[in-house]
């Protein structure tokens, strides 16, 4: 019998307390491993939103921020504008590969529910616009055929709504014109999904906006320095600039403090499953004096002894390690539903992304801890002194 | 900072402008109360004709209401929301709704009938129409008060004609210049009433 066997059969001999002890160590590293995947999951997923936006920098009116709950306050009364001359100077720019112009425009619409709703329209131009968004893909039909057509495109949900498909007839709310849908765009997962898409012109004309932008996405050309370039922009007067850079910014750093507080409790929770596996041996190894004893009078050496008791600490964290992976895995659809809902602003895309690397970070983590906290343990039963242990009471 | 959070706002709620796409009420606290003023709370069930009988059920519904089932609304597995109106314990009352393609947009029909599947009210939660003012009006719903699917067996949904004498005949158009959407209303009350039966009265009966 090789001394792990030993070590097994020692464990299985205090079922209940070994099976606590492992689920200690289960929850710890699930804890762990959800942690990990998070990180990594929030990121990436925060990252491929920002990026499905298609712009670098968003240049929209100073002021828009007080306008965006006046939007859902009032209906889109009292909106700020841009320029359009605005757009063409940007446009002109060598810096700026390429810019596209929107106008978003909202309307009350009375006749949806029992006290009317906001129905939100965005122009856009039907050349740079398609451009920038090149990873729409469509469920049926295309873009607008002119800047001038009275022509919608929808967004998936936005057509599930309306019940629209290719060839039909739409009526805008605030105008008395008749649209075709020309185009279902596929689920993209973002705010474009319900969306209703206009030729910009065609919604400046029908809205009476002649000449004016809510937005204008800008891309710069690759060896152009962003930040510079956005402190460029800030010398236009009313006008207000969102970097996608610093949109990501900020939302990393409101999840950050809440991370830093969850990684604490986890280390807190580490800690506790730690001294827990210190605990039990510690505590298997008093209970086995006599037994450790007898084992070293017929000719097991120390370092037989420390070895079986080391290995007890090891079997228990990674038993518990592998339990608490298949936890984390299992329950992955729970944390991150969960996750969500305490989440300041959560991203498309799953938040939490278990990898083969964080696996085995956790695993080697919870068990190398393990391994070293059953160190004292593993030294204390070898140094009994087999004489004192026979003729002892306990 | 402030800045951004708006701008996230911005993003965030239009990405909510249609982030529901069942037919449900809008309110049902409020609405549930203007409907059945006496009730004293409701209850809420998931139904698809799917759990409720399969294709079969589904063939048999579109041949009730003498159409095929069409587009993403009218798939077997759409969930409907059907509402119980209770008093104290005692049901008097339901309200459903149904998705229905108008001319111009999804429309919401929405009935509420005692327990024996009589209208006792009829609501557009959501219409796009050129005549949406008279079509909301509450003449053209009340005069779906008192009809109930027996009325509605012999009309037929795709020509817009029904039997010498029967009751639909006399449900008036406000709009004329708007009748592909008065059809369309027809057409998803009928489906409406079908639905009922299936999920709410032929239970009963079997009981």
């Amino acid at each position: 019998m090789n001394l792990l066997t030993l070590a097994y059969k020692n464990l299985k001999r205090r079922k209940i307390r070994t099976g606590f002890t492992i689920i200690g160590i289960a929850l710890s590293t699930w804890v762990l491993v959800t942690l990990l995947g998070f990180n990594k999951g929030y990121e990436q997923s925060l990252n491929k939103d920002i990026d499905a936006m298609g712009f670098q920098i968003v240049l929209t009116a100073k002021g828009c921020p007080y306008e965006a709950a006046t939007l859902m306050l009032k209906g889109g009364t009292g909106l700020r504008y841009i320029t359009e001359s605005l757009f063409d100077d940007i446009n002109k720019d060598m810096e700026v590969s390429a810019a596209t112009p929107m106008l978003m425009h909202a309307e009350f619409d009375p006749y949806k529910g029992e006290n009317g709703g906001t129905i939100v329209y965005l122009g856009v131009d039907n050349k740079t616009y398609p451009q920038m968004k090149s990873y729409f893909e469509f469920l049926a039909g295309n873009w607008f055929k002119n800047a001038n057509a009275r022509e919608v495109v929808l967004g998936y949900e936005a057509a599930e709504l309306e019940q629209r498909e290719i060839g039909d007839m739409m009526l805008l709310t605030g105008s008395e014109e008749e649209f075709t849908v020309v185009g279902i765009l596929k689920r993209t997962g973002t705010q474009d999904d319900g969306m209703i898409f206009l030729p910009l012109k065609t919604l400046q004309e029908v809205f009476k906006k002649q000449n004016l932008l809510t937005m204008v996405g800008i891309q710069l050309q690759k060896e152009v320095n962003a930040t510079a370039y956005e402190d460029k922009l800030y010398e236009i007067p009313d006008i207000q600039v969102v970097s996608m850079a610093q949109v990501k910014n900020t939302i990393i750093s409101l999840v950050k403090s809440a991370k830093v507080i969850v990684f604490s409790i986890a280390f807190i929770a580490f800690l506790i499953a730690v001294f827990g596996v210190l605990n039990t041996v510690l505590m298997s190894v008093f209970e086995r004096y006599q037994e450790i004893g007898i084992l070293k009078s017929i000719g097991a050496l120390p370092k037989h002894i420390f070895a079986m008791i080391w290995g007890e600490t090891i079997l228990l964290c990674s038993g518990g390690s592998i339990i608490g992976i298949v936890f984390s895995y299992l329950f992955a659809d729970i944390s991150e539903n969960l996750a969500r809902l305490f989440l300041p602003f959560a991203p498309n895309g799953s938040l939490i992304m278990l990898s083969p690397e964080i696996i085995i970070t956790a695993f080697t983590a919870i068990t190398l801890t393990g391994v070293l906290g059953g160190i004292l343990p593993a030294i204390r039963a070898a140094h009994i002194r087999p004489l004192e242990a026979i003729r002892s009471d306990n | 900072m402030k800045k951004i959070l708006s701008f996230l706002i911005c993003l965030l709620w239009s990405a909510n402008v249609y982030a529901a796409v069942g037919c449900d009420l809008n309110d049902p606290d409020r609405d549930v109360k203007r409907f059945f003023p006496n009730s004293t709370g409701y209850k809420t069930e998931y139904l698809s004709v799917e759990k409720a009988g399969g294709k079969e059920l589904y063939n048999q519904m579109e041949n009730e209401l003498g159409d095929n089932f069409s587009g993403i609304y009218e798939k077997i597995d759409v969930p409907y929301t059907l509402y119980t109106v209770l008093d104290n314990e005692t049901p008097v009352g339901y309200i459903h709704g149904v998705n229905q393609k108008g001319k111009y947009g999804g429309m919401q029909v929405f009935l509420t009938t005692d327990t024996k599947g009589i209208i006792t009210n009829f609501y557009f939660q959501k219409l796009t129409s050129k005549n949406a003012k008279r079509l909301r009006s509450s003449d053209f719903g009340n005069q779906f008060v008192g009809l109930s699917l027996a009325d509605f067996k012999d009309y037929d949904v795709q020509t817009g004609q029904a039997k010498n004498g029967s009751k639909i005949n006399a449900i008036r158009n406000p709009a004329p210049e708007s009748s592909d959407d008065f059809y369309a209303a027809l057409r998803g009350v009928k489906k409406n009433l079908i639905l009922m039966q299936h999920f709410i009265f032929d239970k009963q009966e079997q009981k």
